[in-house]
């Protein structure tokens, strides 16, 4: 259908200007208003969802002509893997929006923001060209920088101008990679045409496809984030706002590791067989530094970014390891983090706006006094350890499973990813929920509300639906990790 | 006498808008000196004569679908598409102009005539510029533009700032103007020739390996009193102190109008002139380039000053606009697109900074901006758009210009230019982000004083801000119009 794709972005952009249309004084209607709105793409995702086959790989549904004189156009498009995560996205945005408190509920701007964030997010999941892929890339920062910057914490300043610099020195290794793709492009064709079609048809050299594929990597490697260039991860996390926190664990992280996926591997294969060594040592040194790092952390959101690390760090593995089975854990695994991760946070921004502070040694026998969030919190940390029965275990397996045969040492290494994940999170709930009460103030504490349960619920059975039944996404991915899978595999049989 | 004038080219159509603009600066003159008359009436003169300027420039199309490409008064004007284009660009930037202009000229009092007649002229020298053929004629309208922007930088006249803007801008803008004159009396030594034009032919007559020295010094000269206008390192040191010293309504003016001139004279000259010697500059030029991006983005980083953080950021965008002129013809045409969404943005900026630092002031701390989200929404917003497109984040026309121009440069095997660029468009964003957090996010104690905005002002920021987001969004119509202007050099 027509327009299917590009609605993703136009409605959250347009729900943007009629939030800012009401007038200040009706300030009560600000978040009913937008929790309307942003049921429309979520709403949208189940129309898609009951009428087209969606378990394909990549179909380009909309084209426009951008600039006609170099050939370059912008294309829109929907496969699995993308409807997934777009649909994640959606459910993330609707979510944190219930979940906010009154000081960020009742401003237009904060609420703007996230839904521009939204639509940023979902231009990069339907990109079916490198440009448009480029320009979401690029312009989810701004919504990032305000969300950030206005509604951040303390030391906002320092981390907001960090994550920006960072993924734009990133942006511009893969703004050259287009460049260079698409001059490429034309010396074959005749136009700078940039569409995942006509990339896929070029031939590039083994140094060209190395080059091109380091040019790529590194930007979204910067976004997942990888060891050394994780820096701004645990800032970012600390100083954003709790919703901000969920969209850049939630989706944000999987930008990076969906251009991976979308971009570098099936189009510069050569290079991906070059460099994959490089990228699992790099990704199994980020899961265990993530996870000791986490043990030691005395801030229960800075734990939960350095486990993002860690798990970042499992999906990176499996894709790297390039098996049909890792490269499925992997995808499987990005959902499963989106979920978690956005869950954590914002059990985490619960208890930040009962007591604002976040440190484990505050908190203390919180289960007497909150019974119903311990359970919930206990719940999902299970499902981040990788419980087996729950989300985190299926994709953790799988690319455990996947990638023994390619990397046996490393993956064996890995694995200790998951106990380390255990001992971080379970030593984080006994600190804070089990033994005494000490501290007075957490005696009055008021346990989890309707509003905040139901913006929570949803996640909780989503851990445990895809936990049971997880070929249900599985048969959601397949087809684009067989399209990668194949790409890997044609390159390997002929050398 | 029809022949006689038939022979020497004789065409006042084609110099109407230079002639438009001087006889509407003497009616101006005329009206001050003798009869004592209202303010609307001159506003209505000077705006009445900007949209005359218009039409002319407007006819001109006609002539050119006419003639085509031609010269006329024995070879010293000159109708193609970078004169035209040029006009337009002109053209549009004195009307543009023309609500921050009359501003600051209104609040001026008795000197409003001057300043509105300097104006004027300054921009009857600059078409001149963009028309002239025939090296001294170029010389001429270069300094009639030039001079009267030197009086204009000072016209403030109790603000030392200002004092020392404009003599600093005299001083340094001779002595560039003398470099000039220099290199066109070289040239001239070596072919006997003054006209673009024939200076190609005289090159491919004698081929590129028997030129004389002369020529080669006499260009490089032409081009360093070139640079200095569109304020190219190492020529760059005056644009800060002019920027901040200058009435803040005339900056936008001032830095757009010489820029827009300069650029269009330096694209002919590497187009027609040298086309065939371009290769044998390459060193000058990237060393120029080089110096630009590394100079400007340091020294934009360190900025207090908003209006010198704009300057030295001007420096880094010259540095962009001439890698693509220099490189051939695909890079001279996304050169032009920059040019123009630059100066767009440029314009738009410096309105913004005059209704908030008032319209006469000098410099301009970056704490002034403090609070301008919840004094004027509208403003912020549009600030955050010119400063995002100067920093080139898509959706904007500086995403556009960055990436067209780098793709050509890339296509010229440029590898090393492209990736300085790419890695100052990282260091733009620290220094451009730096005033829209100042400006959107810092937060505010004491009350703020509510800013007069006249619906004028809204009315042209909104749009530009509208223009530089549809050039983002839509660039088709602007590409196709940058590739006309080179055409003929396809």
């Amino acid at each position: 259908m027509i327009g299917l794709t590009y609605s993703f972005v136009l409605i959250p952009f347009v729900s943007t200007i009629f939030i800012f249309l009401i007038p200040k004084k009706r300030a009560e209607l600000f978040r009913p208003l937008t929790i309307f709105l942003s049921l429309i793409p979520l709403g949208l995702c189940l129309y898609i969802f009951l009428n087209q086959n969606l378990k394909t790989s990549f179909n380009v549904v909309d084209k426009f002509s951008w600039i006609s004189a170099y050939g370059i156009n912008l294309t829109f498009g929907l496969s699995g893997m993308s409807f997934l995560l777009i649909t994640l996205n959606c459910l993330l945005v609707l979510l944190s929006i219930l979940s906010l408190n009154e000081n960020h509920g009742l401003s237009k701007g904060f609420l703007g923001s996230l839904m521009l964030l939204q639509a940023s997010v979902n231009g990069v999941f339907l990109a079916g060209d490198l440009i448009s892929l480029f320009i979401f890339f690029e312009a989810l920062l701004i919504p990032m920088y305000f969300l950030m910057g206005i509604w951040g914490g303390e030391n906002r300043r320092y981390a907001t101008i960090k994550f920006i610099l960072f993924t734009v020195f990133g942006s511009i290794f893969i703004l050259a990679g287009t460049i260079y793709t698409g001059v490429l492009s034309y010396l074959s064709s005749g136009s700078f045409a940039l569409d995942f079609e006509t990339i896929s048809s070029l031939s590039f050299t083994s140094s060209q496809s190395k080059i091109l594929f380091l040019l790529f990597t590194f930007g979204f490697l910067i976004k997942v984030p990888i060891f050394p260039l994780h820096t701004w991860l645990p800032d970012a996390h600390v100083e954003a706002p709790t919703a901000g926190s969920i969209l850049l664990a939630g989706v944000l992280l999987k930008v990076g590791a969906y251009g991976i996926l979308r971009v570098s591997i099936p189009f510069f294969t050569e290079g991906f067989i070059e460099y994959q060594f490089l990228i699992a040592i790099l990704s199994v040194i980020g899961i265990i530094y993530g996870a000791i790092v986490a043990i030691v952390q005395i801030d229960i959101k800075k734990l939960i970014a350095y486990s993002s690390i860690s798990h970042m760090g499992f999906v990176m593995l499996g894709i790297s390891a390039g098996r049909f089975l890792s490269l499925e854990g992997a995808v499987i695994q990005m959902i499963n983090h989106g979920i978690t991760s956005g869950a954590l946070f914002m059990l985490v921004g619960f208890i930040y706006d009962r007591r604002h502070t976040r440190r484990i040694s505050d908190f203390g026998g919180l289960k007497q006094s909150m019974p119903i969030y311990a359970g919930v919190f206990l719940f999902t940390s299970f499902a981040s350890i990788g419980l087996p029965g729950l989300n985190g275990f299926v994709g953790e397996f799988m690319i455990l499973m996947g990638s023994f045969p390619t990397f046996q040492f490393l993956s064996s290494i890995a694995a200790f990813g998951v106990v380390l994940a255990a001992i971080y999170m379970l030593w984080a709930y006994q600190r804070m929920f089990n033994g005494k009460l000490i501290h007075e103030e957490n005696k009055e504490i008021h346990d989890l509300n309707s509003k905040e349960l139901a913006a929570v619920a949803p996640l909780l059975l989503l851990m445990l639906f895809i936990g049971i039944y997880p070929s249900f996404i599985e048969s959601y991915v397949l087809q684009d990790v067989s399209v990668i899978y194949e790409s890997i595999n044609n390159i390997l049989g002929e050398s | 006498m029809n022949q006689i004038s038939e022979a020497i080219g004789f065409n006042l159509i084609v110099i109407s808008p230079t002639v438009a603009l001087v006889i509407t600066a003497l009616i101006l003159l005329f009206f001050t000196i003798t009869i004592e008359t209202k303010m609307i009436v001159k506003k209505v003169i000077t705006f009445s004569g900007i949209l005359v300027t218009l039409f002319c420039v407007f006819l001109k199309f006609g002539l050119f679908s006419q003639n085509g490409v031609s010269s006329y008064f024995t070879q010293k004007i000159l109708l193609d598409e970078f004169s035209l284009f040029g006009n337009v660009l002109i053209g549009l930037i004195l009307f543009l102009n023309f609500i921050p202009i009359w501003g600051t000229s209104y609040e001026l009092n008795e000197k409003t005539s001057e300043a509105i007649i300097l104006i004027l002229m300054s921009a009857s020298g600059f078409f001149l510029m963009v028309d002239a053929e025939n090296l001294i004629m170029l010389f001429i309208g270069l300094e009639i533009g030039s001079i009267s922007l030197y009086a204009l930088a000072g016209l403030n006249r109790r603000d030392k700032l200002s004092n020392e803007a404009s003599l600093k801008y005299f001083l340094l803008g001779s002595l560039a103007s003398c470099i000039f004159i220099y290199g066109v009396a070289l040239v001239y030594v070596s072919y006997s020739l003054m006209s673009v034009y024939d200076f190609a032919l005289a090159i491919a007559y004698t081929g590129p390996d028997l030129i004389p020295l002369t020529t080669f010094i006499g260009v490089l000269l032409i081009f360093v009193g070139l640079l200095f206008k569109i304020a190219a390192a190492p020529f760059q040191s005056w644009a800060p102190d002019v920027y901040q010293g200058s009435p803040t309504g005339y900056v936008g003016y001032m830095a757009s109008v010489a820029k827009a001139a300069s650029f269009i004279v330096i694209a002919r000259i590497c187009m027609v002139s040298i086309r065939f010697i371009l290769e044998d500059f390459e060193p000058f030029f990237f060393a120029v380039i080089f110096l630009s991006v590394l100079v400007g983005s340091f020294f934009a980083s360190i900025q207090t000053d908003l209006k010198r953080l704009i300057a030295y950021s001007g420096v880094v965008q010259s540095g962009f606009i001439l890698s693509g002129i220099t490189s051939g013809v695909n890079g001279t045409s996304s050169s032009m697109f920059y040019l123009f969404a630059y100066i767009l943005q440029l314009i738009g900026i410096f309105t913004i900074f005059s209704i908030i630092s008032g319209k006469l002031s000098s410099n301009f701390e970056m704490d002034n901006m403090k609070g301008l989200m919840k004094n004027n929404r509208f403003l912020a917003i549009s600030f955050c758009v010119f400063m995002l497109g100067l920093a080139g984040i898509p959706l904007t026309s500086g995403f556009v210009s960055k990436f067209i121009l780098l793709t050509n440069l890339w296509a010229y095997e440029k590898y090393f230019l492209v990736s300085i660029l790419l890695l100052s468009t990282v260091v733009g964003f620290y220094f451009y982000l730096k005033p829209i957090w100042i400006a959107t996010i810092e937060k505010v104690d004491e009350p703020i004083e509510t800013l007069l905005i006249k619906k004028s002002e809204y009315l042209l920021i909104a749009f530009l801000a509208s223009l530089t987001i549809l050039f983002g969004l839509l660039p088709n119509t602007l590409i196709n119009i940058s590739r006309w202007v080179v055409q003929n050099y396809l």
